[in-house]
């Protein structure tokens, strides 16, 4: 875990979070690339080689009115601070009720932002030409300060992926991007599945962006003997978020992602014997378990040879060689209606291991809770288990329903 | 020993969950002999509302089997620490299941991080963090109360997570974290009834590269004292939340269904024959009807890299106790 230069600095090809107050985006950094932030067009060259956590400020571009480039700055002066408030009302009954306090046209500020962006400095016009401003009671002063600092605030600060910013950054973008999951869902259904380094994991997703990949092969960890089988619905699946960690190769690795239907069907149709039926198999492939390292899919390259299978047939046959020495957690988070599913991949699991669903409705879990506790009825060691994992399927769902984000005045 | 690494069967020492309903859950010791309160070394027996269990009987068994009691039956579980949070035995306060999950996936925590946390309590949360970091990373946690420290360690030990932490009894609010620590930790976790006196302490211990902080305070009031100090220390992203579940019960209920079909014609004397009544099923799910509302206030904070911290950062004793 020691943070190498590497590690700190920003490179070309790295994926980067890019902070502007509240709001946050994802970014591949490319070569000579820009990146559109609002309504700003951004050349991103001079983060190159610097470090992530730098702040940087937009500046316009010499020549051109429309492009703005980053200059690394060491502080950053805030406009609530700095804009000084000659005048405040004491309540708002002075305040006229019409749009054209403000003195500024469009064309102004645009020509503002063309000189120079600087939210001091267009706050500072903004206020100057208001002709209520100083009618505004300090705190409606103050919060439109904060209102118009935010629409031309000029810093950004580059962080690198992290799963914490990633589930917040999905989830406010768009929170069908995760299939509903909040963070605070999302770390619970990490710890009721008891997902961590050890352990074979299988999860069912079908789309989350890569963010449930991306947070099972975080806890699973580098330089680790857990892994995990991603099994989705479609051809490719959804790396997103995946991709945007980074995560070491052989870390990466210990992701196996299957297509449902086609890991299945090895499973069955090739029981016992998932190297395939006509290909000749070398020694090392079937010799790789996914516990110590190097995936097939390399040494069968570095043999070549003209049997050469594809790469989702040998990421299918590791995932089958796992399965039937079955896992230790199950985590199913779908569109599709859960029961059938969780039916199906449930023989999977080991006996006492723990399993979560989740979907953002309430009704197929109810469904699903039914059948669960239905399979205690036939009694048996194998399918008493089940019983104490429905009742670990009972906190899963039960997520709370408002967060509450209680803010701080001072 | 059954809490690093996934088991199959039951051995002797072994700490096992005993389930029988789903408010009926219990920790106990596969072993055969337990020291009863005058010292005398008896057979250990544990008296569930089932019947009577001998430890004894457990080993060899295999994880998630079902055991017959008396007058009913129970399941025996592998302890994790979820399971271990609603079973461990209560010497303070502790911290459950949605609060941990969510330290932990705010401070970002993973295998090989370095977390450092104060109090240790009853241990509930070092469990989960512990999870969260081995096998290469380490928890050092510090307890100014003797005992509890002792205690805690007793614990780790006797869970098979003693490579994985280090317990030191210490007053963290007088003494910090150590000169040891400094500039070692990925994430520091704090769980005191003055958490602003240990801020300083923790930007010492958190690496150069940044951090993540965290402190659960019941109090709005000890809240706001920390965010002062956070700001003050240039602590970034500092974010205040509640994390509350709720669990429902999962009901079938049949309602009957009321006829009025028959008033429409004329009366022919079979509305009198006693007739089934027609029912519909249907799930439901309720929330109890009262829960739980509040725990503690989270707060979260990003220390940032040594090169990206424009605030001078003091940490003369003056300052610190301007803030109280
Ligand atoms: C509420 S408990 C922590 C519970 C723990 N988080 C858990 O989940 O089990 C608080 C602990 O902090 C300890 N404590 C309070 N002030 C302290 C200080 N200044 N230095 C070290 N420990 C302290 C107390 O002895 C107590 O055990």
């Amino acid at each position: 875990m020691e943070d190498t230069e590497s590690e700190t600095t920003i490179n070309v090809g790295d994926f980067l979070v890019v902070q502007r107050q509240g709001y946050t985006k994802l970014h591949k950094l490319r070569k000579h690339g820009n990146m559109v932030l609002g309504s700003f067009t951004v050349e991103m060259d001079n983060i190159v080689g610097e470090r992530y956590s730098d702040t940087f400020q937009m500046k316009n571009m010499p020549g051109s009115k429309r492009f703005y480039i980053l200059e690394k700055v060491d502080e950053v002066n805030s406009a609530a601070g700095c804009v000084s408030i000659e005048k405040s009302g004491a309540d708002n009954r002075h305040i006229p009720n019409n749009a054209d306090s403000q003195g500024l046209t469009k064309e102004d500020i645009d020509k503002l932002k063309g000189e120079e962006l600087s939210s001091n400095n267009i706050v500072e016009q903004l206020i100057n030409n208001s002709k209520t401003f100083n009618m505004k009671t300090e705190y409606s002063q103050e919060k439109y300060i904060k209102k118009k600092e935010k629409k031309y605030f000029e810093y950004i600060q580059i962080r690198k992926p992290s799963i914490r910013l990633l589930s917040q950054m999905f989830y406010r973008q768009d929170p069908t991007k995760t299939l509903g999951i909040r963070t605070d869902d999302l770390s619970q259904i990490l710890s009721y599945a008891n997902i961590h380094s050890e352990g074979n994991h299988l999860l069912y997703d079908s789309g989350t962006s890569g963010l449930m990949t991306a947070a099972i092969t975080n806890a699973v960890g580098p330089r680790t003997t857990g892994s995990l089988i991603h099994m989705h619905p479609g051809n490719e699946c959804q790396k997103n978020g995946f991709v945007a960690m980074q995560f070491p190769q052989e870390q990466a690795d210990r992701c196996i992602n299957v297509n449902l239907y086609s890991v299945l069907r090895c499973f069955y149709q090739n029981k016992g014997d998932y190297s395939g039926k006509s290909e000749t198999v070398s020694e090392s492939d079937a010799n790789v378990d996914a516990d110590n390292g190097e995936p097939s899919a390399k040494r069968t390259k570095v043999e070549g040879g003209a049997s050469q299978k594809k790469q989702w047939q040998l990421d299918n046959e590791r995932a089958c060689k796992l399965l039937e020495g079955k896992v230790d957690s199950l985590v199913v988070v779908s569109k599709e209606h859960p029961v059938s599913i969780v039916k199906e991949l449930m023989q999977f699991l080991r006996g006492g291991r723990g399993f979560v669903v989740f979907n953002s409705l309430k009704e197929p879990l109810q469904d699903l809770y039914v059948y669960l506790k239905g399979r205690v009825d036939i009694v048996s060691i194998r399918l008493s288990s089940n019983f104490m994992r429905a009742y670990q399927v009972l906190p899963d769902r039960t997520h709370p329903e408002v967060n509450m984000n209680a803010g701080v005045t001072f | 020993m059954s809490f690093d690494g996934y088991k199959d069967k039951i051995e002797e020492g072994d700490t096992v969950i005993l389930y029988l309903t789903i408010t009926q859950v219990y920790c106990i010791k596969a072993e055969p002999k337990t020291l009863n309160k005058k010292g005398n070394l008896i057979e250990n027996v544990f008296q569930t509302p089932y019947g009577a269990l001998k430890c004894a009987e457990l080993i060899g068994k295999y994880y998630g089997s079902k055991i017959s009691l008396s007058k009913g039956w129970g399941y025996v579980l592998q302890p994790t620490p979820e399971l271990w949070t609603i079973t461990l035995p209560h010497r303070t306060q502790i911290i459950y299941t949605p609060d941990m999950s969510m330290i932990i996936l705010q401070l970002e925590l993973c295998p090989g991080s370095i977390v450092v946390e104060s109090g240790t309590g009853s241990g509930s949360l070092s469990h989960g963090l512990i999870r969260a970091i081995k096998p290469h990373g380490h928890l050092y946690t510090f307890d100014f109360h003797k005992t509890r420290a002792e205690t805690a360690q007793e614990e780790f030990k006797d869970h098979g997570l003693a490579n994985y932490v280090t317990v030191t009894h210490r007053d963290v609010c007088e003494n910090g974290f150590g000169d040891d620590l400094d500039n070692k930790a990925n994430a520091v976790f704090l769980d005191l009834p003055h958490p602003w006196l240990a801020i300083p302490h923790s930007l010492k211990s958190l690496k150069q590269t940044g951090g993540r902080l965290c402190s659960f305070s019941p109090c709005i009031e000890q809240v706001q004292k920390s965010c002062l100090m956070l700001l003050k220390l240039g602590f970034q992203e500092i974010q205040t939340m509640e994390v509350l579940q709720t669990q429902y019960a999962v009901q079938q209920r049949s309602l009957p269904v009321v006829n009025l079909d028959f008033l429409k014609s004329e009366k022919d004397g079979t509305e009198t024959e006693k007739k089934d009544r027609e029912m519909i099923k249907t799930i439901t799910a309720i929330p109890p009807p009262t829960q739980p509302g509040h725990t503690g206030y989270l707060t979260f904070a990003t220390l940032p890299p040594i090169w990206a911290r424009n605030l001078q950062i003091s940490l003369n004793q003056d300052d610190i106790n301007d803030a109280d």
